[in-house]
């Protein structure tokens, strides 16, 4: 599980990058060993529960933002109704992020998810329901992010298309325009 | 007029949205209200103009070109720029940097402060409004706008680990089982406010329903303190009507008359055996 050091390139962000994956792999890292080593399941549970929280937080607000410009949020408007809210940032800026970056955000965030499922499944082969009950969490937050991600995706998809289109149409009646207002 | 964007966006992109974000920032502190909503198409004209040369924060109510562009996922709502109503943690702490880099933000530490001191503030005054006495609660959907779920996982946690301390024996099931039993009840509550007819949203309930164990977890540490059985029971009867008093308003409010004991009862069983699980563990 060695993704802080990956071969060669240049990353961008390391700090953020490293920071994205720490908390993911230090929460996997003591549940699993945490298991074999000793016994105590409030303290498993606690820590990591904690961990995973504090990787929900930390991807969520400040790597999203930083290795691939997206975000989400919810709000409650005056009306009293709840909000999805999902952001993302320009084309340009988009296509300045570093792909390296994204990679690693991504990558890592679906293979986490995965290897929290594949900890559930362990769990539920022994009847271990106690830590299903930690498994369920981790797995909660992690989903929640990649979904509240994915979502900025698309929407970041749409959206770039949609400008794109609207960007052309605008220009070209700019320039009928401009030529109109020579005349 | 013009319609074209190239020729009135003097600057790049990303600092425009960065620019925009500050601005909004500033209008919405001048304007002292939640900001003006604005009509949320992503491509609506541009500004005017941006000088160059002078502050760059003049502009205006316009709403901001496609740099930060954004969409609503039921559509309702127009892009609120975020900046005033902070949300849940993300906004602000890029618009607080006008370091012109894009909307995020330069270094890794500053923001990561920024927004964990937001986060923390914002623990506590949800807190301050959902437990103690306050004007606000009497308009409950306003009182818990910013919900949060980190306050009630706290809750949660500690009271699970009081138990478990207080335990002398089986200290992991009990914590599992508080943990499971408070998680899954105020899911189930929530659901049960919803199935009801009732005007309440997931989330904020969820969140209610968590600062509400405050209470039983002054309670809670109390009695793991004080090994006297009547002191216990009064304790926790002390910490139980507080609990449930902070409750009702929100719960009842979002239901409608007839309903409202339907509501209500679950939410004093959860609290009153969760008042038990306290009681008893020895």
């Amino acid at each position: 599980m060695d993704f802080s050091q990956p071969p060669g390139e240049n990353y961008a962000n390391p700090k953020t990058c490293f920071f994205h994956v720490l908390f993911k792999a230090a929460a996997l890292a003591f549940y699993i060993l945490s298991a074999l080593f000793f016994n105590n399941f409030v303290v498993i549970f606690v820590v990591t529960v904690l961990l995973s929280a504090l990787d929900f937080w930390v991807v969520k607000n400040v790597s999203g933002r930083i290795l691939v410009g997206l975000r989400w949020w919810n709000e409650i408007n005056d009306l009293g109704e709840s909000v999805w809210r999902f952001e993302c940032l320009d084309q340009e800026s988009l296509a300045r992020m570093n792909k390296k970056d994204s990679w690693l955000f991504w990558w890592t965030l679906y293979l986490s998810a995965v290897f929290w499922i594949v900890l559930g499944i362990f769990s539920l082969i022994r009847f271990q329901a106690d830590f299903l009950l930690v498994v369920g969490v981790c797995l909660t937050l992690s989903i929640a992010n990649i979904v509240g991600f994915t979502k900025c995706r698309k929407d970041a998809k749409k959206q770039i298309q949609q400008f794109a289109s609207q960007t052309i149409a605008s220009r070209v009646s700019s320039t009928i325009q401009s030529a109109f207002s020579v005349i | 007029m013009s319609n074209s964007y190239s020729d009135s966006i003097p600057l790049n992109a990303s600092s425009q949205s960065d620019i925009d974000e500050i601005e909004n920032l500033i209008n919405a502190s001048v304007q002292s209200g939640p900001a003006t909503v604005l009509p949320a198409r992503p491509l609506s004209p541009p500004r005017a103009s941006i000088p160059v040369s002078t502050s760059p924060f003049i502009q205006s109510n316009i709403p901001p070109p496609p740099p930060l562009s954004s969409s609503s996922s039921n559509q309702k709502v127009p892009y609120v720029p975020d900046a005033p109503t902070p949300p849940p943690p993300v906004g602000n702490s890029s618009s607080i940097l006008a370091t012109g880099f894009g909307p995020t933000p330069n270094t890794l530490t500053e923001p990561v402060w920024d927004t964990v001191k937001r986060d923390l503030s914002r623990i506590v005054s949800n807190l301050k409004l959902v437990v103690f006495p306050n004007p606000f609660r009497e308009d409950p959907g306003k009182a818990l706008r910013d919900w949060d779920l980190w306050g009630p996982f706290f809750f949660v946690v500690f009271l699970g680990l009081m138990l478990s301390w207080s335990a002398s024996v089986k200290k992991s099931e009990v914590f599992a089982v508080a943990f499971a039993l408070l998680a899954a009840g105020a899911v189930i509550l929530t659901l049960n406010v919803l199935l009801l007819g009732g005007h309440i949203i997931f989330f904020q309930s969820l969140s209610l329903l968590g600062y509400c164990l405050f209470p039983l977890d002054i309670g809670a540490l109390i009695c793991m303190l004080k090994d006297n059985v009547l002191v216990k029971l009064i304790v926790v009867c002390v910490t139980l009507a507080w609990s449930l008093w902070a409750a009702y308003p929100f719960i009842s409010s979002a239901v409608n008359l007839r309903r409202k004991a339907l509501a209500l009862y679950p939410v004093f069983l959860m609290y009153v055996s969760v008042g038990f699980l306290i009681i008893a563990i020895d």
